[in-house]
């Protein structure tokens, strides 16, 4: 195994790199700089310069615009493409499980777990987060409103037969709703319970032709809340909802000894770049509607080594 | 000359020409005669060297027709004109129709050539194709659509296309059977005129009068093979085959 | 009130939410797409519909059978296939091309293949046996006799171009797949077709600005129809 910590070098590179692009006047007297501190001029770029990052990510991720925000400063960075792919979460894992992405964006944990145990993904970092709502139209016919527990929420609906919108897709938003019917003992079936088969957008489109309840990523809710008539009935943990609703986004990159094509150099240049402070905060000031979709998760003073491993692994543990 | 030897042919098992044998020179005229579906049109397109019999031989000018590779077939089939009963014109223009055959038997450089420049619209029409619309009194008509012409029209520029790369064969199916009396004296002029010029003329009809008066020798299918081949005269004033005499005098109905 | 749709359009298109450039980088990617797929598929239909309208072979019956089975070839299925050929662990893995037009115009010249050779073999086929005839009679060699065929079977060709182009360039599922809907960060399309921003749009709910693409889309197939049935009409035979 490597000594090096993960990102290595190139996640050091990237950072100091970045420095020197945003934070200019200051850090041009850090002699670490000096080096790339021209960073701009084309000869002194990294090695990444001209190549082409894939990122599969989630479509929810993709809908909120915050990668068109932030991408401009990494492809200004480091001359190098990003192509930005919007899949499901299970899809976008299953694209880099073949190989053909570099660096994967999504946020189910289980799923990136198993994918960093099967050995296709490598130093995964947290990035950020926000949270799930359930919504529904004003006149809530379930009574679901104010509810402490998404679980309970979820048991009324089904209790109630009240129509809702699942998106049925293996994505990551999908995910999470049927771990939260296992947590509420209910099997969801029969006529109230829709599978769409589509993205966020749609399924929410769906629950207010019908008048239905669906779970929502916030992010997608607030950025398309002026073309839909659903509300906010139970809240997530950012506007002190449950813990449950909690929707944390990961990163990793796709593990070059599995893969040998997938570009590490410049998957690991961007995993640095994006959990840098600077795009962190970029992360953080991305407004819809007035309104913050994301909170940045990735700087922090205090050591989360849960974040680059599977959740509950522990180094006595099994070893395969 | 053309020679066919014991030629059979089939359709989808059903025998239409049976044991057929006839021989063309150049500068004669033969007429083919006999009733409808007899095989006139499937003799023609054996002799024209683009129907394969499913027997028999087929020669021209001493080569085996069906034996040579398919460089000397087309050598061979560009020494024969046909015109079609029903024209069989391209969707084109009449000079386009009437040029074709000179121009497949001219080099793709200069069909290229000449494709560009007839888009650039300055390209002239050959001689050969004008004097051939003259020979069948339709010079007029050069830039006309074919399928904007009368059946006549269409009759007479087919035969123009057939002249045109002037064959040493030329194989004519009812090339007056839509045609009014003056031109149909028109084309029979034609081929007269061809005969003389030392082309042999094979005429498909079932104007028996057009082939008394146009053809040196007629051959009479009534039926699988020929009933008999001989000179016009013998033919019309004295058959041997009995068949050929009832079917002449108009006895034999079929 | 029969106008309001009509109105709603216009409007969209004064303020599409998009940057400058998005909309024609989408619209060159839509064509570049289809019409690099339609031509390749032209290529190799019209030899292919000649060989079968002119030949003999065993299994011809069988080859028309899949030919007129992949004309109702589900397009995600294509989308599928063609991703697993190249796919990183596919055949073609090596190429690397996933997610990238070239990937798009091999699954599109898979959909669009069927209908031109299918069409293009019914109009072959119907050109009389006579006017071939003619043409080798008249002296034409096999590229000869094959060229008047073309000639007369010329609108029916237009015909199946036609109907590969619309099959390719209104197809949403494969090019989804293969191509990835990808948008750089420059807002410039790099693989993404005006049926995959619709479809993006659609997703986000946004109705209006998805009709104005479509409106967009059916002005480039009617702008396309218009050339090939003129190109049809005054350049091929004159
Ligand atoms: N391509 C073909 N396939 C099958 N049968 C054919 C074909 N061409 C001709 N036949 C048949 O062969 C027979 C002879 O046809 P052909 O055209 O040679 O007769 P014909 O003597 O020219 O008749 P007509 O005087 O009416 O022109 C007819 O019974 C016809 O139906
Ligand atoms: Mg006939």
């Amino acid at each position: 195994m490597s000594k090096q910590r993960p990102g290595g070098r190139e996640g050091a590179a990237s950072r100091r790199a970045f420095l020197a692009a945003t934070a200019t006047g200051a850090t041009g007297a850090l002699a670490g700089c000096v080096g790339l501190g021209g960073g701009r001029s084309d000869d002194q770029r990294p090695g990444v310069a001209g190549e082409t990052l894939t990122l599969t990510t989630t479509t929810s991720t993709y809908d909120t615009g915050l990668l068109d925000e932030i991408h401009p400063d990494f492809e200004d960075l480091y001359g190098a493409t990003v192509d930005a792919v919007a899949q499901g979460t299970g899809a976008a894992l299953e694209t880099a499980r073949n190989g053909d992405s570099d660096v994967v964006m999504v946020h189910a944990r289980g799923l990136e777990d198993e994918f960093m145990r099967n050995g296709y993904g490598i130093n995964r970092r947290d990035l950020m987060f926000n949270d799930f709502v359930i919504v529904g139209p004003e006149d809530d016919p379930a009574g679901i409103e104010g509810a402490d527990s998404a679980t309970e929420a979820l048991a009324t609906i089904a209790d109630a037969g009240a129509t809702f919108v699942s998106r049925g897709d293996n994505s990551g938003t999908h995910t999470k709703e049927l771990n939260l019917w296992e947590a509420a003992g209910v099997d969801p079936g029969g006529d109230w319970y829709q599978e769409t088969g589509t993205g966020m957008g749609e399924a929410l489109n769906v629950a207010t032709q019908q008048g239905a309840y669906t779970l929502s990523d916030r992010g997608t809710f607030i950025s398309q809340r002026s073309e839909i008539d659903l509300v906010v009935l139970v809240q997530g943990p950012i506007e002190d909802g449950p813990e449950i609703l909690a929707n944390p986004y990961g990163i990793m990159a796709v593990n070059p000894g599995v893969h040998e094509n997938a570009n590490y150099d410049l998957a690991m240049a961007y995993i640095g770049w994006i959990t840098s402070p600077g795009t962190q905060d970029a992360i953080s000031n991305y407004q819809v509607n007035g309104e913050q979709l994301f909170f940045p998760e990735a700087v922090s003073e205090d050591p989360n080594f849960q974040q680059y491993v599977p959740e509950g692994w522990s180094n006595s543990s099994d070893s395969e | 000359m053309i020679r066919l030897s014991n030629v059979s042919h089939a359709y989808d098992g059903e025998p239409v020409v049976d044991d057929a044998s006839l021989s063309v020179e150049p500068g004669e005229v033969v007429a083919i005669i006999g009733p409808s579906g007899v095989g006139k049109t499937t003799l023609l397109r054996v002799l024209s060297l683009s129907l394969e019999p499913d027997a028999g031989t087929v020669e021209l000018d001493g080569d085996s027709v069906w034996d040579a590779d398919e460089d000397r077939r087309l050598a061979l089939r560009r020494r024969v004109g046909m015109v079609f009963q029903d024209a069989s014109l391209f969707d084109a223009t009449v000079a386009r129709n009437v040029e074709y055959g000179l121009r497949v038997r001219r080099g793709w450089n200069d069909r290229i050539r000449d494709g560009l420049r007839s888009v650039l619209g300055s390209n002239g029409t050959p001689r050969a194709v004008e004097e051939a619309l003259d020979v069948v009194g339709l010079s007029d008509t050069l830039d006309q659509e074919a399928d904007s012409l009368s059946g006549g029209e269409a009759q007479r520029v087919s035969f123009a296309r057939a002249l045109a790369y002037e064959p040493r064969f030329l194989l004519l199916d009812e090339p007056t059977s839509d045609l009014d009396p003056r031109n149909t004296g028109l084309i029979e002029d034609a081929i007269r005129e061809a005969r003389d010029r030392d082309i042999g003329v094979v005429v498909a009809t079932h104007d028996m009068h057009q082939a008394e008066r146009i053809a040196d020798r007629v051959g009479v299918l009534l039926g699988d093979g020929f009933t008999e081949i001989g000179p016009t005269e013998t033919i019309f004033e004295d058959p041997s085959d009995e068949r050929t005499r009832k079917f002449i005098s108009g006895e034999l109905v079929y | 009130m029969p106008l309001e749709p009509v109105v709603g359009l216009l409007q969209g298109f004064l303020d599409l939410p998009f940057r400058d450039g998005y909309v024609p980088s989408v619209v060159y990617v839509s064509l570049y797409v289809s019409v690099i797929a339609v031509a390749l598929s032209t290529l190799f239909s019209i030899p292919a519909a000649l060989a079968m309208g002119f030949t003999d072979f065993p299994g011809k019956q069988f080859v028309k059978s899949v030919i007129n089975t992949g004309m109702g070839f589900p397009s995600v299925v294509v989308g599928l296939l063609v991703l697993f050929a190249v796919s990183n662990r596919g055949p073609l893995g090596a190429l690397d091309l996933v997610f990238t037009k070239e990937a798009m115009i091999m699954s599109q010249f898979v959909l669009a293949t069927p209908p031109i050779t299918a069409i293009s073999l019914a109009a072959i086929t119907g050109v009389s046996d006579n006017v071939r005839d003619a043409a080798r009679v008249l002296g034409g060699t096999r590229l000869d006799t094959a060229l008047v065929v073309i000639k007369e079977a010329r609108y029916g060709i237009a015909t199946a171009v036609l109907a590969g182009f619309g099959r390719a360039i209104s197809e949403v599922g494969s090019v989804l797949i293969v191509g990835g809907n990808i948008t750089g960060a420059d807002g410039v399309s790099k693989t993404r077709t005006l049926t995959t921003a619709i479809q993006l749009e659609a997703r986000q709910g946004r109705y209006e600005t998805a009709m104005v693409l479509g409106a967009v889309l059916v002005a480039v197939v009617l702008t396309v129809n218009a050339i090939v049935v003129r190109l049809g009409d005054t350049g091929v035979n004159r």
